[in-house]
């Protein structure tokens, strides 16, 4: 009831003001909610963050809590890594693309195989339409050594998509061997190593059964730490699971849980954090939510840093940089009005460079219509050159420091992120969450969720739900493909490898392979090194490997 | 003869070649699960001849096979491997990224349509459903014809 | 009896059954489709079938899920098929409340077998209306079973009512559990044991297996019941313990010929029936707003009638169910 007889004496302040104002124009606005679900006020002041708490929240570029970045100079000290997919046809097709990059001075190069060689085979054993159509196809040393003919090993930085058992890392240390490269020289990433993601979010890389991988990825970081020191074994990837429909909280939260179980059974098998943990690295969808996933990348660095010293008691400053690649996310992308998704993919390539990330890879506009074609992939690295050189964008470190949205932001996504971490370790881990199912469930739903919203109307999706054009005009090239001959060429040439060996060395070598993998005191990466050395090809060593560790079944459930 | 008014399409929704990308598959098994549809969702990878069989065994309505990649090079030599099988009367959807060329060959080897990225679920769903109907009710017309025929 | 009431003409049953064989796996899937949907055609098809069965051992598989049901089966057709019979599974999957929809998944985890003409697998959708999925189900075990196959094994998730009710449409009950899910093996010890032939610990070289194994010992032995299943541990993913399910399987299967196992579907077609109609009055009566009902429960609530006069009337209409009208 208002008694009259009582009079406010305080005067309203110029927030109460703003807010009478507000919701006198806006009284029936409905609240708005990032894809992480947090809800996104209209105006953030210092109510939701000041600088009291800079030192303990914030602080300075390579410094605890390193929420501003992992080296003192970022980005003003070194660009980031801009690396380009390339893989398409024969090896040479391959080393003709590679010497034209290099050429044009890049160092760090990427390496894509043939869907027949993700799928653990060799040419020979899948159908001849599909070949080299996605990637190169490269089955043995010789097929690496073409890949690579005229290159210095020693100079680039490779990044490679193998998923485990590593055959094509085996492949390229078999190169260097044969070329007298000291290993040493040998640098680069295992892409594609992060089996838990490949189980829950992305099939396509998933070769070995669930326990087979968790000790062919142990055997291959200590293998790496000590033999190819220069290499990262490992790249744990949070992109599938954003892909896949997880919220940027949920893929956050989801690759910090898998970072700390790699992490735990390379503790269990002896060996020290201080030392592993400097090789390991990370890989993040970026998506269409701007500031959301600003804030997704400063809290997993925030994080992270804390779980390495805290968890795992490391004392070695370098182990607590959270390095992560980052890519623009693909299932933003429309098939509608395709010139579209350049306009995404400079907003994503912004959030990206925002975040202090390490490495980019800005995806093609067209990749929606098929396979990318080289003018679209230029366009894609032209985007990153004019985020940096033309925008400015980098000049300053983790520019967006300070704000009050992007800071009190950040402090939410921590938090959600955390509780989700907190809620996996409640299930006994990552592995055991994964083996239940929860994961899985939870990335579904949230797919699901994401799908309903973009239906409703309430996301917009422009030229999809929204704006759309009725005089639908793709741009849409035909599908690159490798001539039959060529095709028909490479298939002779690994036919020609496999009868010119010799067949009781070959035996040796598998059943050396064999004894390996039943053995679980002895090295099975190493195992595999050597029989790619002793010319046992890509495909029989994944051959033998799933007959002994077991074969990555998908999951069936939904 | 007619359907029985709550007719429940069977759809099989699979992905054959090398690609694993089965986020779409996923979601559009999902969908047609929760629009009362049965559906028989395979893991990716599937062979032709898998799915010849699944499709036979199953007496499905409806395939719909997902693609991302370049697997959708495989899909005549499914049309063709279900002509043989005498499945034809099968419908066949696809969905995913396929170039517009092979696209136009697909429907015309016999694909019933091509769902691109950012189609509508709800328009997914309600073509499916006519489309099974469709061809349930033809199969069964032809089904009786031909036991009439051998009495 | 079921198989003799209205036959009519032998003939024509035949041929149907003929034609079921001369068509193949494509006439039977197609025959599945038209009795689960109940098409035009069901009748004859059943009849014809009626005359043809109790010649198959019918196997059901039934437990939590997630124990490993689908992937025990898959290891255990190859072990079947070495004896030289054929197999067809029927594999039922949950539907979902909300959309009546379902996913079927359960046969892609029993993929090895694609090419190998003497195995049939289909899936159906339990579907959920009341008791109707226990008659789907026998009807297509009896289709199986008058076509050409000798081993039928039936799937069910073992949650609900209706689940156990189709396992025990079986000659063999393998209940299956796997180790690792706490407290919720009460479950299992509550319902399952009642029907099990066998109990597999499926995953059986997982942590805590022989806690789980010692869990069902005693749970078994604190029964008193006059018969025991069988205890046995698989681990089906490698094939271990396959071969000795297998033998224990067929052990049990042997002590049932032809005709006690005809007496015992009928048998159990009779309960099947009798507890459907059952559960049809009871739903009629709690979910009908007919005024009548309304009307009868006050009568019993002032004592002018009570309920066993009125189970008397319809007592005495069963003696009438002799000229039950056909469909």
């Amino acid at each position: 009831m208002k008694n009259a007889e009582v009079v406010d004496l305080r005067q309203d302040t110029p927030e109460d003001l703003w807010k009478q104002e507000y919701r006198h124009q806006l009284p029936e606005e409905k609240p708005i909610h990032n894809r992480s679900g947090i809800e996104i006020k209209p105006l953030y002041t210092p109510a939701d963050w000041d600088d009291s708490r800079y030192d303990e929240k914030l602080g300075y570029p390579g410094q605890l809590p390193m929420t501003r970045g992992i080296y003192s100079t970022m980005h003003r000290g070194r660009v980031w890594s801009q690396r380009q997919l390339i893989g398409f046809g024969t090896p040479e097709d391959y080393n003709r693309r590679l010497r034209k990059l290099l050429d044009a001075g890049n160092t760090a190069i990427s390496l894509i195989p043939c869907n027949s060689v993700y799928r653990g085979y060799d040419i020979d054993e899948v159908d001849p339409k599909l070949l080299g159509t996605c990637g190169v196809m490269v089955n043995t040393v010789d097929d690496m050594d073409r890949c690579f003919r005229d290159v210095d090993i020693k100079s680039l930085s490779t990044a490679m998509n193998d998923p485990l058992p590593f055959t094509l890392l085996a492949l390229l240390l078999a190169v260097a061997r044969r070329r007298g490269v000291d290993w040493i020289h040998v640098s680069g990433t295992s892409n594609q190593s992060d089996y838990i993601s490949h189980y829950v979010a992305n099939h396509m890389f998933f070769r070995l059964s669930l326990d087979g991988s968790r000790r062919v990825l142990v055997d291959h970081i200590a293998f790496c730490q000590e033999h190819v020191p220069n290499w990262n074994p490992l790249s744990i990837v949070g992109q599938h699971m954003q892909q896949a429909g997880a919220t940027p909280a949920e893929a956050m939260a989801f690759t910090l849980a898998t970072g700390i179980q790699y992490a735990e059974d390379c503790i269990a098998r002896g060996m020290d954090p201080n030392k592993f943990l400097e090789r390991f690295t990370f890989f993040f969808d970026i998506s269409m939510s701007f500031f959301e996933e600003i804030a997704k990348c400063r809290a997993g660095r925030r994080i992270w840093q804390n779980i390495v010293r805290e968890r795992f008691g490391a004392q070695n400053p370098k182990v607590w940089r959270f390095k992560f690649h980052g890519q623009t996310s693909g299932v933003d992308l429309t098939r509608q009005e395709p010139l579209n998704n350049i306009a995404r993919v400079t907003v994503q390539a912004m959030a990206g460079v925002f975040t202090g990330l390490q490495s980019l890879h800005t995806d093609s506009y067209d990749e929606v219509l098929s396979a990318p074609t080289e003018e679209a992939a230029r366009i894609a690295v032209a985007t990153q050159n004019i985020i940096r050189e033309e925008a400015h964008c980098s000049d300053v470190i983790d520019p967006l420091a300070g704000s009050y949205y992007v800071e009190s932001l950040t402090d939410q996504m921590e938090e959600k992120i955390l509780s989700i971490v907190a809620k996996i370790d409640d299930a006994g881990g990552m592995f055991k969450a994964v083996e239940k199912g929860m994961i899985q469930n939870w990335i579904g739903h949230s797919a699901m969720k994401f799908q309903e919203s973009i239906e409703s109307g309430q996301q917009t999706i422009v030229g999809v739900n929204k704006y759309t054009l009725d005089d639908e005009s793709l741009s849409a090239k035909p599908l690159e493909r490798p001539s039959a001959t060529k095709v028909h060429n490479q298939l002779d040439t690994l036919k020609k490898y496999k009868a010119n060996r010799n067949r009781s060395d070959y035996n040796r070598a598998i059943s050396r392979l064999q004894q390996a993998a039943q053995d679980e005191t002895q090295n099975v990466y190493g195992a595999i090194v050597e029989a790619i050395c002793g010319g046992v090809t890509h495909g029989e060593v994944v051959h033998q490997i799933r007959q002994e560790l077991g074969f990555g079944q998908p999951q069936t459930t939904i | 003869m007619s359907l029985p008014e709550r007719y429940r399409p069977k759809v099989i929704v699979t992905k054959i070649g090398l690609d694993g990308h089965d986020r779409g598959s996923r979601i559009v098994a999902t969908m047609l699960r929760d629009s009362g549809m049965e559906v028989v969702y395979t893991p990716p990878w599937q062979s032709i001849s898998d799915v010849v069989r699944l499709a036979e065994e199953e007496d499905a309505d409806i395939i719909g096979i997902s693609s991302l990649a370049t697997d959708h090079l495989l899909i005549p030599d499914l049309l063709e491997a279900l002509r043989k099988s005498d499945l034809e009367h099968i419908g066949v959807i696809v969905g995913g990224i396929i170039p517009e060329e092979d696209e136009n060959e697909l429907l015309e080897l016999g694909v019933s349509r091509v769902f691109h990225p950012g189609s509508a679920l709800k328009e997914i769903s309600s073509y499916v459903r006519t489309l099974a109907i469709e061809v349930r009710t033809k199969s069964l017309r032809k089904w009786e014809s031909q036991n009439h025929e051998k009495c | 009896m079921i198989h003799t009431a209205r036959t009519g003409n032998q003939t024509s049953a035949k041929s149907v059954l003929e034609k079921l064989h001369a068509g193949g796996r494509k006439s039977l899937a197609r025959a599945i489709t038209i009795v689960e949907n109940n098409l035009e055609g069901r009748k004859e098809i059943l009849k014809a079938i009626s005359e043809n069965i109790g010649n198959a051992h019918v196997i059901g598989v039934t437990g939590p899920p997630g124990v490993g049901k689908s992937t025990l089966i898959d290891a255990c057709i190859p072990e079947i098929r070495k004896l030289g019979r054929t197999v067809a599974v029927l594999a039922v999957d949950p539907s979902s409340h909300i959309s009546g929809g379902a996913i079927l998944g359960d046969r892609v985890r029993m993929a090895q077998h694609g090419q190998d003409d003497g195995v049939f697998i289909r899936s159906v959708a339990a579907r959920g209306h009341l008791g109707g999925l226990s008659t789907t189900a026998l009807n297509i075990i009896n289709l199986f079973d008058a076509t050409v196959w000798n081993t039928i094994i039936v799937e069910t998730v073992g949650t609900g009512q209706s689940e156990i009710e189709i396992s025990e449409l079986a000659d063999t009950i393998i209940v299956v559990e796997s180790p690792g899910r706490g407290d919720e093996i009460q479950a299992i010890k509550a319902g399952m044991l009642e029907i099990a032939d066998i109990v597999v610990v499926n995953k059986s070289d997982m942590p805590d297996a022989d806690s789980t194994l010692s869990d069902l010992r005693q749970a078994i032995a604190l029964r008193h019941a006059s018969k025991s299943p069988l205890l046995l541990k698989t681990i089906a993913s490698s094939g271990e313990g396959i071969s000795e399910l297998i033998d224990s399987v067929h052990q049990i299967g042997d002590e049932q010929d032809h005709s006690n196992r005809l007496n015992s579907k009928l048998g159990r077609m009779h309960k099947l029936v009798a507890r459907n109609l059952g559960e049809a009055v009871e739903q009629e009566l709690l979910n009908s707003d007919d005024e009548a009902i309304s009307q009868l429960i006050r009568r019993i609530f002032i004592g002018e009638i009570d309920t066993d006069r009125i189970a008397q009337e319809i007592k005495s209409y069963v003696g009438r169910f002799s000229d039950f009208p056909s469909e």
